[in-house]
């Protein structure tokens, strides 16, 4: 593998895996808080604001793992390699 | 292979198979194992608990009603009281395999079968399975639009305006293609996430992230589950369905 | 650390030298699909419709169970209910022969007691009348007595002064 082409790939890597948990980050982060405010205001409503929201957690981590497997492509199935 | 090693456990292989040669065609064989495995465990545990039915459930019997409930509510929540009933074995069987693959590759040992190259995971670790659990999808929610509708299925392109036209054939791609890549993302993470920690620090360290491993692996096949159904609900219904990446 | 990353270096070599990698896609795919369908088809004979038919039995069962009793206890409360005014009924009627009957005693008492009452007044009356006619009788006797008494003692005082 050519070493420049190896460095860009890492760099990229870790830049695609950084770059896709931020916004996921912030939207579960989001979704946290209101699923809190939401069982504060309602709490016999607990359970079923529980499973929307694990549910919608894993939707957004989905987006990271989006990123994470293109910086798994980068690293152990490079095309450019 | 160069790994002679006392953390043998904690070899790191990504993209490598096992490969078989049937006819022409090239299999990856370790999928194929665990998979058998998994489909087995299925078969033998429907078996024990449908081989003596009573009208009081108790042990394996009363879990797998817990389980039919359970799959029974996931098709009803998302198709509708009307329609859910042929798809369930569909909806329940995606459930289930997804499942018990998941948690097949968090809990057993695999790392301690050593194969001539690659090594035995969760059948969900592949692309090859997720796209072929992803297009079997697609194909029964075509299916239950053009059962339904007819040909009155393709109007839904063309809702609410042509325009969207072009977006809304790229839906179909999208949709498969998101489905196959967040569980296959998510199980091959879980597992390199174990495996890297392993590598770094082999006891009890990464136990927490196995036991979230065992969480996402349970919410990824509910997941694909719940998406499966409300793809299908959507073909039935029509437009006004939910829609998620 | 440099041992991890060199692993991956050759890992990652190794997959691209076999023409394999992470995004291999070959027969694994239709087989397994095929593999999926023959499992769903079997989990469906073997699991959702015998299951599915035990979890409908049972709820028809339930249901029809529930609609059973709910009728055997509209039947209990319907009968509870004409006990309780029969009861009703019953306790009326007796109280008024209950009624009927204290009235009765107490005519009776009454009636008996006016018939004593009178007894004891007659009884007195004819004793009062008898001791009058003694009286008159004593009386009258004493009288002749007290005549005859006083015949003697003038008889006997003009005697002695006769003498």
């Amino acid at each position: 593998m050519d070493p420049i082409v190896a460095a860009a790939s890492v760099i990229a890597a870790a830049l695609a895996v950084g770059l896709a948990s931020i916004g996921p980050g912030i939207g579960q982060g989001n979704a946290a808080g209101q699923a809190v405010e939401g069982i504060a205001r309602q709490p016999e409503a607990e359970g079923k604001i529980r499973g929307t929201l694990l549910l919608s957690l894993a939707f957004m981590e989905a987006l990271t793992i989006y990123g994470l497997v293109v910086s798994l492509v980068l690293l152990f199935a490079n095309p450019f390699a | 292979m160069l790994m002679i090693h006392p953390l043998v456990l904690a070899k790191l292989e990504v993209g490598e198979h096992l490969y078989w040669q049937v006819g022409g065609l090239k299999l990856h064989g370790q999928v194929f194992l665990t998979s058998w495995l998994v489909i087995g465990a299925l078969l033998l545990v429907s078996f024990l608990a449908t081989r003596n039915i009573q009208r009081v459930p108790s042990g394996l019997q009363n879990f797998m009603e817990y389980a039919l409930e359970f799959i029974r509510d996931i098709a009803k929540n998302q198709i509708g009281e009307k329609e859910y009933r042929p798809w369930v074995p569909f909806v329940g069987t995606l459930f289930l395999f997804i499942f018990v693959s998941n948690w097949s590759g968090a809990l057993i040992p695999w790392k301690l079968i050593h194969l001539p190259s690659g090594e035995l995971a969760a059948p969900t670790n592949d692309i090859n399975t997720t796209v072929a659990l992803a297009l079997l999808t697609s194909l029964a929610y075509f299916y239950a639009g053009f059962s339904k509708r007819g040909l009155g299925y393709f109007a839904k392109y063309i809702e609410p305006t042509p325009i969207l036209l072009p977006i809304n054939i790229l839906e179909d791609f999208t949709k498969p293609l998101s489905l196959s890549f967040r569980l296959f993302g998510n199980i091959l993470a879980d597992e390199l996430v174990v495996a890297v920690l392993v590598l770094l620090v082999p006891l009890f360290v990464p136990l927490p992230v196995m036991v979230l491993g065992l969480f996402t692996s349970a919410i990824q096949a509910l997941i694909f589950a719940t998406l499966a159904a409300a793809y299908i609900g959507e073909a039935i219904e029509g437009h006004g369905g939910e829609e998620h990446g | 650390m440099t041992n991890f990353v060199w692993l991956l270096a050759v890992e990652a070599a190794d997959a691209v030298e076999e023409g394999g990698g992470l995004f291999d896609f070959d027969a694994t795919l239709p087989l397994m699909a095929v593999q999926f369908v023959l499992l769903a088809v079997a989990l469906n004979a073997l699991f959702y419709k015998p299951l599915g038919k035990v979890l409908d039995e049972r709820d028809g069962y339930i249901s029809s169970n529930r609609v059973d009793a709910a009728e055997r206890l509209a039947k209990a409360e319907k009968i509870a209910k004409q006990y309780q005014q029969e009861l009703a009924e019953t306790r009326r009627q007796a109280q008024t022969v209950i009624a009927e009957a204290q009235e009765e005693a107490q005519k009776i008492a009454a009636q008996t007691v006016a018939a004593a009452q009178q007894e004891a007044q007659t009884q007195r009356e004819q004793v009062q009348r008898e001791l009058d006619e003694q009286k008159n009788q004593a009386m009258v006797t004493l009288e002749q007595q007290v005549d005859g008494l006083s015949q003697q003692i003038l008889d006997k005082l003009l005697g002695a002064l006769a003498v």
